[in-house]
């Protein structure tokens, strides 16, 4: 009997601990640990935070699903890794604190034979002064959070409706944020939102970003081909901030809000304010609070994990200047050098570097996207790695690790821009590999054929058809593992 | 200082045509089926 402990249910924890539940036989234990007690749809978060979903549209608990597939539920922090086992426990374990309310604050080790670390991002609201929903600024990171945004957006519509001129700020809250993308969704979304209530003249839209232009969205940019034209998710992008009217600010870094007022530094060093009536900013990721200790019971978090939290994988960390990064630096097993038998997937592994082109200001302030591990690479890898552990466990030996490198791998983004079956829009794109590959495609570094931009209500539509089938899928309905990740 | 709001008033402005193909019933629906054509497409390229 082999044990396999998932920490972390979200995109790519829930999708290894399936896909694992549904390849090995019953014999064989598949364990998740995560602190929620419902799963979200993330991506449907900014339809909660302008008000036009429910809460209970993007979530659903985790503990029925998890009983009808026999996958085994805690629903826990993880706290501490043993991968060496400890003086007290020789067997490599967890240790969990419950968030469960029947067994809050208990603490419990868990031991296991593969261990797969998918929990994602801590929300690093504390590395900017004043950001976050507990101070002056909303958020859609949770689905709380968004419920919070959209009463906040109301109460500006409804000033708005009384004749008062407002600002409305969205963007990321500090220069080393990543998610761009979701930072853009929102902006349009609410810029849409206006015109649907009849207010937009009186509205000022800004869109506050740490990319150098727009259209980065942390991935470097794209080179689009179309109609016989190349052109830039710049201009793409640009052109419909001139369709709708939206303000950019660019190479931002939110240095701390103050109530109604941002201030932030941009490349050129320059420091500037911009006051604000509702502002959304996305915190920066950084990797959650997880120690690891060796069979002695010594530290060894800093060997584990990378300084930012992220744990190491089988990337190379090695090359520390952007003239020497390549796609080959990109992992693809997922697994810790230190450890084959643990897994880091999604947004916790620690990428080797950014894919935009890392830039930093007179004052040596880093203004530049961390890279986006987008819903359908985090999904991808947590079934990879899943597969690798079935191999494993059938096989019982060491086999290969399967690949799946995000230098491999495609992304399809659709940012919706506003919704409504006949109204709605969304930008949408895809490209081909999500990292650059220079040497494979020489010029943009991505395939011309498969990397492209396309603006309309067939997106908005593509989104909600991704809504429904993704919620069908995590809630492991008949025929779920059809659905690609 | 950055230059991205004058970048932004010297982008092309989509013509009336465009913005009204880009809601059109039965062109989106055409579109609709081509973008998911080309997610496919994509998923598959990534699997290995
Ligand atoms: C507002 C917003 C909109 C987005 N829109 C899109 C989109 O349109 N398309 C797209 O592809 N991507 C989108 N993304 C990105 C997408 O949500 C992420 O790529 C994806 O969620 C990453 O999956 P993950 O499994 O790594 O992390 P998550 O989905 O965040 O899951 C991490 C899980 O780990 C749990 N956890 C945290 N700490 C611990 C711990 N100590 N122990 C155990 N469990 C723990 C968390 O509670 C959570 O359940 C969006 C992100 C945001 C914030």
């Amino acid at each position: 009997m082999a044990r396999v402990v998932v920490l972390g249910a979200g995109i790519s924890g829930h999708t290894a601990a399936l896909h694992l539940r549904r390849r090995l036989a019953k014999e064989h234990e598949v364990v998740v640990v995560t602190p929620n007690s419902k799963w979200n749809w993330i991506p449907s978060n900014i339809w909660v935070g302008v008000g036009n979903m429910r809460t209970d549209q993007v979530t659903f608990p985790l503990a029925p699903v998890y009983r009808r597939k026999g996958i085994v539920f805690h629903q826990a922090l993880a706290t501490e890794l043993h991968p060496e086992g400890s003086p007290d426990l020789a067997a490599p374990h967890v240790t969990v604190r419950y968030t469960d309310p029947r067994r809050e604050g208990e603490v419990a080790q868990l031991t296991y034979d593969y261990l797969i670390n998918a929990t994602g991002p801590k929300l690093n609201f504390a590395a900017t002064p004043g950001l976050g929903p507990d101070a002056n600024t909303v958020s859609v990171c949770t689905p709380q959070h968004a419920v919070h945004a959209s009463e906040e957006l109301a109460k500006v519509i409804a000033t708005l409706r009384q004749g008062v001129r407002q600002r409305l700020v969205v963007g990321v809250g500090h220069g080393t944020c990543t998610c761009e993308g979701a930072a853009f969704e929102y902006a349009f979304n609410v810029e849409h939102e206006l015109r649907t209530a009849g207010v937009r003249d009186l509205a000022e839209v800004v869109y506050l970003t740490n990319e150098y232009e727009l259209g980065d969205f942390g991935v470097g940019g794209m080179v689009f081909h179309q109609g016989g034209e190349e052109t830039t998710s710049k201009y793409w992008t640009e052109s419909l901030f001139r369709e709708r009217d939206v303000r950019a600010i660019v190479q931002a870094h939110v240095e701390k809000v103050e109530p109604g007022v941002i201030h932030y530094e941009q490349l050129d060093g320059s420091r500037n304010t911009l006051t604000f009536d509702f502002a959304m900013l996305l915190p920066p990721f950084r990797g959650v609070d997880l120690t690891a200790f060796d069979a002695q019971g010594r530290d060894i978090t800093s060997e584990m994990f990378a300084p930012n939290g992220f744990m190491k994988v089988d990337a190379n960390y090695a090359s520390p200047v952007y003239e020497d990064w390549s796609a080959a630096d990109w992992p693809s097993t997922y697994e810790s050098p230190r450890y084959p038998n643990v897994f880091g997937v999604g947004i916790a592994f620690a990428p080797p570097h950014q894919i935009s082109t890392p830039r930093t200001s007179p004052n040596g302030t880093l203004i530049t996207p961390a890279p986006p591990r987008t819903g359908m690479p985090s999904g991808v890898m947590g079934k990879t790695v899943a597969l690798t552990i079935v191999d494993r466990i059938t096989t019982g030996t060491a086999t290969a690790a399967r690949r799946a490198s995000m230098a491999d791998m495609g992304a399809a983004c659709v940012a919706s821009a506003g919704t409504g079956l006949r109204r709605g829009t969304a930008a949408s794109m895809t490209m081909y590999p999500v990292v650059p590959d220079y040497a494979r495609f020489p010029g943009s570094g991505r395939s011309d054929k498969d990397t492209f931009g396309e603006i309309g209500l067939a997106g908005h539509w593509t989104k909600y058809m991704l809504h429904v089938l993704f919620m069908y899928k995590a809630m492991a309905r008949p025929g779920w593992h059809l659905i690609p990740e | 200082m950055d230059h991205a709001n004058d970048d932004i008033a010297r982008a092309l402005m989509p013509s009336a045509h465009t913005l009204r193909e880009r809601q059109n019933l039965l062109f989106q629906f055409w579109r609709f089926l081509a973008l998911n054509l080309r997610f496919v497409t994509m998923i598959f390229k990534g699997e290995h």
